[in-house]
């Protein structure tokens, strides 16, 4: 990427009166990381661990909880460690409950929508990135996607019960996973766009010169280029429709299409919430997309130090 | 930056020859019809119903009846309030880790992996999980800070009018802080090491360096981050129906809440589309804001 | 051209995927879908369900959800006519919404048809009237499946400890709550304080049940013949006054508390006495959840100016007028409710709405409180019965609320809750 001047203006940086370099400064030389006094990296790693207990703690007490018979859950003082172990919670969720159709029905959709998203904003965010069309179009195109994503979701989830209805589609895993199709592609296009305008046009260039079409340079220079980029979308695409709500609730009538989240929230009752089942069924939610959200969080960061900054 | 490339070759990339004009039309019209199909109609309805009464004669009743709904002015102050500190201490937090985490540390990829964990979580379990750690009699936070020998009886949280606010921000702070502290930081490892380097030989402070270089140049990192948040904790939902229900009594009523309530439980969609409209209004002014910012930057 | 090509074989695999994924939701005359309760009587209805698709061979499927979303559910899907459910299981207060909106099947025609000349006489009188519309004497919509009215629980072993007797009044109760949260800071299991009284206040259903029986039992009525909101009576001013003066004997944080928190108060020894649903009744003999085995007893609603009465909080089964298969689920319907299959229900847990079973001996050694519920259940009174039901408990809900927490006073939460009242009702002329 170019590099733009710094708003510092050097004038201004040269009246200052030197003092000791700053400690959390990016210097690579291994020698600035000597310099570095004890206690300051002490504290340093002080608060990322407090950071981290913070971050991690609730997880794990859920994760304790799923694990823990119903006298064990409230006891106090609380029961961090020790506590007799049981799966009943386990068993419920999945021989007695439907959670293993809701895990299903959860991954079918989450990747189906993911991929319909990607493909589709991915086409669009690249015209967008690559041509100007006329009055400014382009832009205001781009403007106008983003802008799909402001309406509140509470409201247009009754007007698309009644489409889906009108094209006999409630209650099917297709209908979610047009609705997360488009829940997602604004997300893709802009994500997408920014990671275009990285990619030099000379590459093109000199493939279309070698004979390639707009199209075949587009597939086998630019695409390739872009894989970070489409791993960090594809990440967040995933994370969007595996844990959305709403939609979810309202367009699905029985198990055939129900997702996690409704199954999770299905486990508060009149007479209270089953702690137990929710955990277990919030444990099972959390596990698939953690995992494959953290086996590619490398391009995650690499994808939106480009993506997200570029705009 | 694309508009110092794009000068090249414009005679055939900007105005384009004719085929080249066409895939680009092609490449952007699957995307267009997907989000026609799912916004236009919903539009339309929304517009239709909220100009309508319960039984269907044409009123404005909807919109004068904003004015005076108690319920609802209280439910959008309660929005502000929400969003302003949500997205106020999301964003310190988020910045202080991003700029810990961007400095030498050992073993950088595991505490960066292990902070992002909450963002990943569907929304429905973190309330559950907040509900469980802060209920006021048996939840791991009073319990932990009892066996530390903390009165803490006195903490109701989500019980108490004037803590039930902190406590569905809380739980928005722990699950979006580390979505903030993401971009921030990839924001700050593409900031190129020039700068720095001058800033180093110039013997500015921390401070100094920090407020003249780190910042100016992470500000569109900053801009999309408050951004994407913003349109998000202005339409919240999830976890605060699943932790107070809106409670006790309204202190914690946000538009969203009120909203879903009107829709769903009464079944006035006329009414909700209504409020949708104000709520949409307010997030595209400040997002306009947002975005009028960061183009001046490319200017 | 080669790149429309490209884009041609892209729409192509999308088109592709998205006809790939099968279709679900097919009907067919041996198929009955159900929409119940997440909670004890929808696992109960589930059960059942089980059994009849092994008698019978029809296939049933059930679409399970949380009780704050299955009125929204079924609401959306019978306004929109989708068919989707043949059964499906409401609790009384929503039950006037349906109707009034004439989405349900009209049950006479279809008992006539099997040569019955109205429901089974063995329905408790409270329970079958819930299921007409107008209240009691209008056409049938639907059959009591689940027999819930409110008890009074309460510490017998802590009431003995402390020479009390059995609340007859609220002032009683007062007393007594008094009496234990002085003595009792110690007492709980595990050690700490022993709470008087606890009771829900949260906004919404919450604080409107556990008010109720105190605004009925010191006077107050929510509407004046002309329907009229009149909750900012002198009657209702004092039934509130009174509940938030019991609210100090209650847990701290009583003003947001929901079932669960009020449940595990009682469960973990640490509060005395409340109002409560019988579905708490067999938690209290289950080890794995209950400290208190043994101590807790139920008795009938305190009275005051008037004789105590519980809210019924019932749940009923009924036909969607545009379900698939309205002869199938007639047939279901009456399976269900009929003696034998409601007493393995009664087994697992729910209180039935039928007067023989309340009074089978078998089933009152199981649960020596079923002459308790049936006393209660029959003098029980139902919630207003008004389409608005739910618009109203939320304002009504949120002042109750509001007052117990200390935020607004009495006379003011009542006034501004009528003035409320009243701006909904006039909305929904």
């Amino acid at each position: 990427m170019s590099v733009r001047s710094p708003t510092v203006r050097e004038g201004k940086l040269r009246s200052l009166q030197p003092t000791k370099p700053f400690a959390y400064a990016r210097a690579s030389d291994t020698a600035f990381e000597m310099e570095q006094m004890k206690p300051v990296r002490f504290l340093k790693y002080a608060v990322i661990i407090i950071a981290l207990l913070l971050t991690l703690a609730p997880v794990y007490w859920m994760i304790t909880i799923s694990f823990k018979r119903e006298v064990d859950q409230f006891a106090l003082p609380p029961k961090w460690f020790v506590f007799t172990p049981t799966l009943e919670h386990y068993a419920d969720a999945f021989i007695n409950r439907s959670f293993g159709q809701y895990l299903f029905n959860s991954l079918f959709v989450a990747v189906a929508s993911t991929i319909c998203a990607l493909v589709i904003g991915t086409l669009a965010a690249y015209a967008l990135a690559r041509f100007r069309l006329p009055w400014n179009l382009d832009r205001k195109l781009a403007l106008w996607i983003l802008s799909t994503r402001m309406f509140p979701a509470i409201v247009t989830a009754v007007p698309l019960f009644l489409i889906m209805r009108a094209v006999w589609l409630v209650n099917t895993r297709v209908s979610l996973i047009i609705v997360y199709t488009g829940l997602n592609l604004p997300f893709v296009v802009w994500m997408m766009r920014g990671f275009f305008a990285e990619v030099p046009r000379d590459l093109e260039e000199a493939a279309m010169v070698d004979g390639d079409s707009r199209m075949g340079a587009f597939w086998r220079v630019v695409l390739p280029l872009v894989a970070p980029g489409l791993a960090a979308t594809a990440v967040f695409c995933l994370i969007v429709s595996w844990n959305e709500f709403l939609f979810a609730l309202v367009l699905t009538q029985t198990d055939d299409a129900m997702t996690l989240p409704v199954g999770i929230a299905g486990r508060v009752t009149q007479y209270g919430i089953k702690w137990g089942a929710m955990s277990a069924a919030a444990v099972v939610a959390m596990v698939p997309i953690l995992v494959f959200a953290l086996s590619v969080q490398r391009y995650l960061v690499r994808g939106l130090s480009l993506g997200a900054v570029k705009g | 930056m694309s508009s110092v490339d794009s000068k090249k070759g414009v005679g055939d990339w900007v105005s384009g020859v004719g085929s080249d004009r066409t895939i680009a039309y092609l490449l952007i019209a699957p995307t267009i019809a997907v989000l026609l199909a799912l916004t236009i109609y919903p539009l339309i309805y929304s517009i239709k119903v909220s100009f309508e009464s319960s039984s269907g004669t044409a009123t404005l009743q909807n919109f004068t009846r904003l004015f005076t709904d108690q319920f609802f002015l209280s439910a959008l102050s309660h929005t502000f309030v929400y969003a302003a500190i949500a997205l106020t201490v999301e964003f310190l937090l988020g910045l202080g880790l991003a700029l810990l985490l961007d400095s030498q540390i050992r073993a950088r990829n595991v505490w960066r992996t292990m902070l992002l964990v909450p963002m990943m979580l569907p929304p429905v379990v973190v309330g559950v999980v907040w509900r469980l750690m802060l209920n006021s009699n048996f939840g791991a936070v009073n319990g932990t800070l009892k066996s530390f020998g903390v009165n803490a009886d006195a903490l109701t949280w989500t019980a108490s009018p004037k803590l039930a606010m902190a406590s569905v921000i809380i739980a928005d702070v722990w699950q979006w802080t580390p979505f903030m502290f993401l971009i921030l930081l990839a924001g700050l490892q593409a900031i190129p090491r020039e700068p720095y380097e001058a800033a180093l030989v110039d013997g500015s402070t921390a401070w100094q360096t920090f407020r003249h270089v780190t910042l100016p140049l992470l500000k569109p990192a900053i801009l999309i981050a408050l951004l994407l948040r913003t349109m998000e904790l202005l339409r919240v939902f999830d976890h605060i129906f699943i932790l107070t229900e809106g409670g006790p009594g309204l202190a914690t009523e946000t538009l969203g809440l009120y909203i879903y309530r009107t829709a769903f439980r009464f079944s006035n969609f006329g009414y909700a589309a209504a409020m949708s409209f104000v709520l949409l209004l307010i997030t595209n002014i400040i997002s306009a804001g947002y975005i009028r910012l960061l183009q001046t930057r490319e200017t | 051209m080669k790149s429309t090509r490209f884009v041609f074989a892209i729409i192509a695999v999308i088109a592709l995927a998205v006809s790939g994924c099968q279709r679900s939701g097919t009907q067919d005359t041996r198929t009955l879908t159900l929409a119940i309760n997440s909670g004890v009587e929808g696992d109960a209805l589930k059960q059942a369900a089980k059994d009849y698709e092994q008698q019978t061979g029809i296939h049933i499927n059930i679409a399970e959800f949380p009780y704050a979303n299955l009125f929204e559910k079924e609401l959306i899907d019978l306004n929109a006519r989708t068919g989707a459910y043949d059964l499906i299981m409401l609790d009384d207060p929503w039950f006037p919404k349906f109707a009034s909106l004439n989405v349900l099947t009209d049950l006479m025609p279809l008992l006539q048809k099997r040569g019955k000349s109205g429901p089974d006489d063995d329905f408790v009188a409270t329970s079958i009237a819930l299921g007409r519309e107008p209240y009691q004497t209008g056409a049938l919509y639907a059959l009591p499946y689940v027999g819930n009215s409110q008890l009074f629980f309460y510490r017998k072993d802590l009431f003995q400890k402390h020479n009390l007797k059995e609340p007859a009044t609220w002032d009683d109760v007062l007393a007594a709550a008094k009496t234990i949260s002085e003595n009792e800071t110690n007492g709980a299991p595990g050690g700490g304080k022993v709470y008087g009284y606890v009771m829900r206040a949260a906004q919404g259903n919450a604080a409107v049940a556990d008010f109720m029986p105190i605004f009925w039992a010191f006077g107050g009525e929510m509407f004046d013949g002309a329907g009229q909101p009149t909750v900012n009576s002198p009657e209702g001013i004092a039934a509130l006054k009174f509940m938030i003066e019991l609210g100090k004997y209650s847990p701290p944080g009583y003003a947001s508390f929901n079932a669960d928190e009020v449940g595990a108060h009682l469960l973990q020894g640490t509060a005395a006495m409340s109002i409560n649903w019988p579905a708490w009744i067999s938690s209290f003999s289950d080890a794995s959840k209950s400290k208190v085995i043994g101590r807790m007893e139920f008795g009938q609603l305190p009275a005051a100016k008037n004789p105590g009465r519980a809210e019924i909080g019932n749940w009923l089964i009924a036909i969607p007028r545009d379900a698939k298969n309205i002869e199938a689920a007639m047939d279901f319907l009456l399976w269900v409710t009929q003696r034998e299959q409601m007493k393995l229900s009664a087994q697992r847990g729910n209180p039935p709405t039928r007067k023989s079973l309340f009074t089978d001996p078998e089933m009152v050694a199981k649960f020596p409180s079923y002459p308790a519920q049936l006393r209660s259940l029959e003098s029980s009174r139902p919630r207003p019965r008004t389409p608005l039901w739910n618009e109203i408990e939320n304002a009504f809900g949120i002042y109750l609320s509001k007052a117990n927490s200390g935020e607004l006073t009495a006379e003011d939460a009542m006034n501004q809750a009528n003035a409320e009242i009243k701006r909904i009702v006039e909305r929904g002329q």
